[in-house]
């Protein structure tokens, strides 16, 4: 094997996620090839540094607060899908006995019994549509899955 | 590969218990595992996004993702690395917004101007490390987010192939090339001194 096939195995060698195999051809280049040794040290030596490296601690009353804004979090998520929910199911039947109320309404005049319907016609076409794209993306968008396993 | 759950020296639950409980519901519990890991996730997010109220912002937009999807998680594996999937998604889409480029092209390092280092959240500071936290910021976004969940995220390679749905080879040889950039980043600033 030559260098440019050992060289990427090098941080696997180092975090111990290489095979036995693979391993033992790491060794025996390095063993022979004083340019990869020198990789290997100076790729050791990197590890080690950041290795040593953590993030600050928050303090205690820091993590309060912390935990306290998820937690407004997780009660505001309940909360807006009770509302969307709500205001969907009002708005849906609103619209309908609107609808229902103008078309039946002799009273009324036909190009506005026309408009209305058109309205009604037209939000329920952008609302798919816009569903659908949304759907569309989120499928194909690997960025905007949370949870991939 | 690491893959057991640690067991805590302090007295505290083990975290596989802890897991168990928040599956059932138990909010306390949550609280727990988001305090244990809060300090990570937003040093975590900090040296994707550079910015500290953003990455406070994002690491608690994936606590709330977590926990939503509490019940998909399998409590015999570790907690930090599967929180830090949906971290990184998140902070990769707030990046995308940021820019108003396609993802593929940030991705790539086609960004301008190097990224601002921001605030150095590390528990113990010195030249050498505030050097290498600016350093770590100057990398490419592919770069930047294996040491990330290399080194900072705890996450193995497996982990992180599944995260960024790459081969194992492809996560080794990334790492090898973000370690590579790192270090000349460091070499250069070194000479320059």
């Amino acid at each position: 094997m030559n260098c440019d096939d050992i060289r990427p195995l090098i941080a696997g060698y180092l975090d111990g996620e290489l095979t036995p195999d693979e391993r033992a051809r790491v060794e025996e280049h390095v063993g022979s090839c004083p340019d990869c040794a020198r990789e290997l040290r100076e790729q050791q030596a990197l590890k080690e540094e950041l290795d040593t490296m953590s993030f600050r601690e928050p303090t205690d009353a820091e993590l309060d607060r912390y935990w306290q804004s998820v937690y407004n979090r997780l009660e505001r998520g309940v909360g807006w899908l009770m509302f969307t929910i709500g205001a969907a199911v009002v708005a849906c039947y609103g619209a309908f006995i609107l609808v229902e109320e103008t078309v039946l309404d002799p009273s009324v005049a036909l190009i506005f019994k026309i408009g209305i319907v058109a309205l009604g016609l037209g939000t329920v076409v952008l609302f798919v549509s816009i569903l659908r794209e949304r759907l569309a993306v989120r499928r194909s968008d690997r960025y905007s899955s949370g949870v991939k396993r | 590969v690491i893959d057991e759950v640690p067991e805590q020296a302090d007295g505290a639950q083990p975290e596989a218990e802890v897991m168990r409980r928040c599956r059932d519901g138990d909010r306390d519990a949550f609280g727990q595992i988001v305090k244990r890991y809060a300090g990570r996730a937003i040093g975590a997010a900090l040296l994707l996004l550079g910015d500290h109220d953003e990455a406070q912002d994002a690491s608690q937009e994936a606590f709330v993702r977590a926990w939503r999807n509490i019940r998909k998680f399998d409590p015999s594996r570790r907690f930090f690395p599967w929180y830090g999937t949906i971290l990184r998604n998140i902070c990769i889409s707030r990046l995308r917004r940021r820019s108003g480029k396609r993802t593929v092209e940030l991705l790539d390092g086609a960004s301008g101007t190097p990224p601002e280092a921001g605030p150095v959240l590390l528990a113990e500071r010195n030249e050498r490390k505030d050097r290498i936290w600016r350093a770590i910021r100057q990398l490419s976004e592919t770069q930047r987010e294996v040491i990330v969940m290399n080194h900072f995220q705890e996450m193995s390679y497996r982990e992180m192939a599944e995260a960024l749905d790459i081969p194992l080879g492809t996560v080794m040889s990334r790492l090898h090339n973000a370690r590579a950039a790192l270090r000349k980043r460091l070499a250069n600033e070194a000479h320059e001194l």
